[in-house]
């Protein structure tokens, strides 16, 4: 084959993102197994956060803690969801695949972290109004719309990227979810406070508190940056060991 | 046959050792292979087959020595040489959630395939699986599985193949299947096979090889190779252990 | 070879100087340095207030114990830099031996962690009467001690060696960078426990400092000797293993 051939057939890393993409995609929306133990798995936390509330009373102001409980329902769904993602990839030996053809392997990093976070924005969309409803009637959030979203969209970015290079770890290791949850937790800490932080200044209001969410949602950004340019130079050297 | 000129060189491995600590996987490997051939390589479970063909597929990096196939450096220029090789496992390395179809449109993304839909059509018609393109990969059969490995293998029109063990857990009819498919494109590969099957390899073979503890321990051309002595030396090794 | 005896001079300097290092600190800290009194200015009667506690002993006798707190956590912390720059320099190079300090200096940062927490935790429960409070310093070390120990579960649960080294490297250097974010994200959220006494720019007087450098200075000549006392006796195993390795061909 000439060489100039050879050159001009250099596949474009989009295409490739895409492909990847678009794959887990159909895939998920063939089977709907992640989508649909995730879903579930979250409402199964809400059932568990009604026993744990139960004893509360009428006073209690739910509000200073909804957004801690809605955040910890995403960090243990999302932990379902990472690895289902990854082990598909592992199942057949299709990842060992993905590394035989010409790509970078930072667009496969891309590539998965993307499609995690459009499944982990789904269920949340599908469990913040289930949420609001079950536990927060007659105690409206003070903050606008927007910041809630904004929020939950910087810390499900972070939990996506690091859970994502995390979950490829795990598949390799005995005892895969579990070495997920352990590595996730203590590793997203600052992560995760950021974005209840965040959440919780937008839910509670009060004085300064306008503030008080750009200042977390700030930190929760770059907290985010920092761990996803360590994870990005990281990724190749897990992937391929 | 044995040009000099690194074009004509399919594989061209000088002084390859892999270690992690003090174990070596694989203790000073060179062999030339000229395109075209068809190379078998032999050995006992963990002679460094594996890693071999790791090294060779650009999965894993040499830790010592030089390592070319079709020309291009496995470290430097992984990215070029991956268009130019194709991986035949017992592992059929696709999607069981996706349709025979899909899986080969998906790696003709990969490869940046040119017409993806008429090269995906063809192949599916070579490997004799177009009936069952709409179908989850997941209801195939073993040989189906791996028959469709073959064309996502080819997909790209790889110049070396490389095939691990891919006799392994097929029927008889499903072997015949797949030697008719190898001899189909044998003529314009280099071909570099692992296996366990010494009859098996020995018949396609143009160069054989026996690797044992990380260490060659016979390359030659196919004609040098008298076939009981091969197999006395084959069994000798197998009682060697791993590296 | 001159180098390794140098080496294990080296060591042994660090052993005697370490422990001469530490007993004087002690020693100062007890003897000779005046204790720091609590934030006057919330004083009320004969108690101080911290943490909107009443403090009933104004000397505040417990404070000597950061004297050890203070060097041990700082010494901590610069061991674990050594977890991620030995874990980069093997991602880089893929030399085993790297490997083996990077987990080596982990586990001496375990041990420095856990002293950490200790004696924070005795501070913590003579002078807020709490065995634990959520602040953010406390919290930090909490986190960082749960990121070592995961370090090591992470490190048993993988079969092959190679993929091992590299997973823990990576771990290792998202850990390090881990543990600032968490100080810096718990200093966001309000709580304003801790006690602020080392106040940057005054507050100490020199006898202060010195003791708390000294302390500082044999804490880490402890943590040198410990490392190379261990990477040795690792080193050893790993020559035993290449050699029953090599006798097997």
């Amino acid at each position: 084959m000439p060489d100039a051939a050879a050159a001009a057939r250099r596949v474009s890393s989009w295409r490739q993102f895409k492909a990847i993409l678009r794959k887990d995609i159909v895939m998920e929306l063939r089977t709907k197994e992640m989508l649909t133990s995730m879903s579930l798995y979250a409402l199964l936390t809400l059932v568990v956060y009604q026993i744990a509330l139960s004893q509360s009373g009428s006073g209690f102001d739910i509000r200073l803690i909804a957004a801690g409980l809605v955040w910890l329902a995403f960090v243990f769904t999302s932990m379902l969801g990472l690895n289902r993602s990854l082990v598909h990839e592992k199942d057949q030996g299709c990842l060992e695949a993905l590394l035989l053809s010409p790509v970078d392997r930072p667009v496969i990093f891309f590539a998965k972290s993307i499609g995690n976070l459009i499944f982990l924005l789904i269920v949340e969309i599908i469990t913040v109004p289930i949420f609001a409803v079950a536990f927060m009637s007659g105690r409206p959030i003070a903050g606008p719309f927007w910041m809630i979203v904004l929020s939950g969209l910087v810390g499900s970015i972070g939990i996506a990227g690091v859970g994502t290079f995390l979950a490829t770890m795990a598949v390799n290791a005995r005892g895969g979810s579990f070495i997920l949850s352990v590595l996730f937790i203590p590793l997203m800490y600052p992560a995760l406070l950021a974005a209840v932080a965040g959440t919780s200044a937008a839910v509670l209001g009060g004085p300064g508190y306008v503030d008080m969410f750009w200042r977390s949602v700030g930190m929760g950004a770059g907290i985010d940056a920092i761990m996803l340019l360590a994870v990005y130079g990281l990724y190749e050297f897990i992937v391929s060991a | 046959m044995t040009g000099d000129s690194s074009p004509a060189l399919a594989v061209d491995v000088e002084g390859l050792v892999r270690a992690f600590g003090a174990r070596k996987a694989l203790d000073g490997v060179s062999l030339r292979l000229p395109a075209g051939a068809f190379l078998s390589i032999f050995g006992p479970n963990g002679a460094g087959k594996t890693t071999l063909l790791r090294v060779l597929t650009t999965l894993t990096n040499p830790s010592k020595g030089s390592v070319k196939v079709a020309g291009l450096d496995v470290v430097a220029d992984a990215v070029e040489l991956r268009e130019k090789i194709g991986l035949i496992s017992h592992n059929p390395l696709l999607y069981p959630d996706l349709s025979a179809e899909e899986n080969l449109l998906f790696f003709s993304e990969m490869y940046g395939v040119e017409e993806p839909a008429t090269r995906v059509r063809e192949l599916l018609a070579a490997v004799e699986l177009d009936h069952r393109r709409f179908d989850l990969v997941r209801t195939f059969s073993r040989g189906m599985l791996q028959r469709l490995s073959i064309a996502r293998a080819l997909l790209h029109r790889p110049e070396v193949l490389f095939l691990d063990e891919p006799y392994s857990g097929l029927d008889p009819h499903a072997a015949d299947i797949l030697d008719s498919l190898v001899a189909q494109v044998r003529e314009q590969h280099t071909f570099v096979m692992v296996s366990h099957d010494l009859a098996k390899g020995l018949e396609l073979c143009t160069h054989a090889l026996i690797l044992a503890k990380g260490r060659v321990v016979f390359f030659e051309p196919r004609e040098n190779v008298d076939e009981t002595a091969f197999a006395a030396l084959y069994r000798s090794t197998v009682g060697l252990g791993v590296a | 070879m001159e180098l390794r005896v140098d080496k294990k001079r080296l060591t042994f300097a660090a052993v005697i100087a370490g422990a001469v290092l530490t007993t004087v600190g002690f020693v100062l800290a007890f003897l000779v340095a005046p204790p720091v009194l609590a934030d006057t200015t919330l004083a009320s009667g004969g108690g101080a207030m911290i943490g909107g506690e009443l403090i009933a002993n104004p000397v505040l006798f417990s404070q000597k114990i950061f004297y050890f707190h203070v060097p041990v956590a700082i010494t901590s912390f610069i061991i674990f830099f050594f977890t991620a720059l030995y874990g980069l320099r093997f991602l880089m190079t893929k030399d085993k031996a790297f490997d083996t300090k990077a987990r080596i200096a982990t586990e001496v940062t375990l041990v420095f962690v856990v002293l950490t927490m200790i004696t924070g935790d005795l501070w913590t429960r003579f002078e807020w009467g709490k065995w634990w409070v959520w602040e953010p310093r406390l919290t930090t070390y909490f986190i960082m001690m749960m990121l070592v120990i995961v370090y090591f579960v992470l490190r048993a649960s993988i079969e092959d060696e190679e993929r091992r080294a590299v997973y823990a490297a990576a771990f290792g250097i998202l850990a390090f960078l881990d543990a600032p974010l968490s100080f810096l994200i718990t200093r966001l959220v309000p709580s304003g426990n801790h006690p602020v006494v080392f106040k940057v720019g005054g507050g100490l007087d020199a006898i202060q400092v010195t003791t708390s450098v000294v302390a500082l200075l044999g804490m880490l000549c402890l943590g040198y000797a410990i490392y190379q006392m261990r990477f040795r006796e690792e080193r050893a195993k790993e020559r035993i293993e290449a050699l029953k390795a090599s006798l097997e061909d």
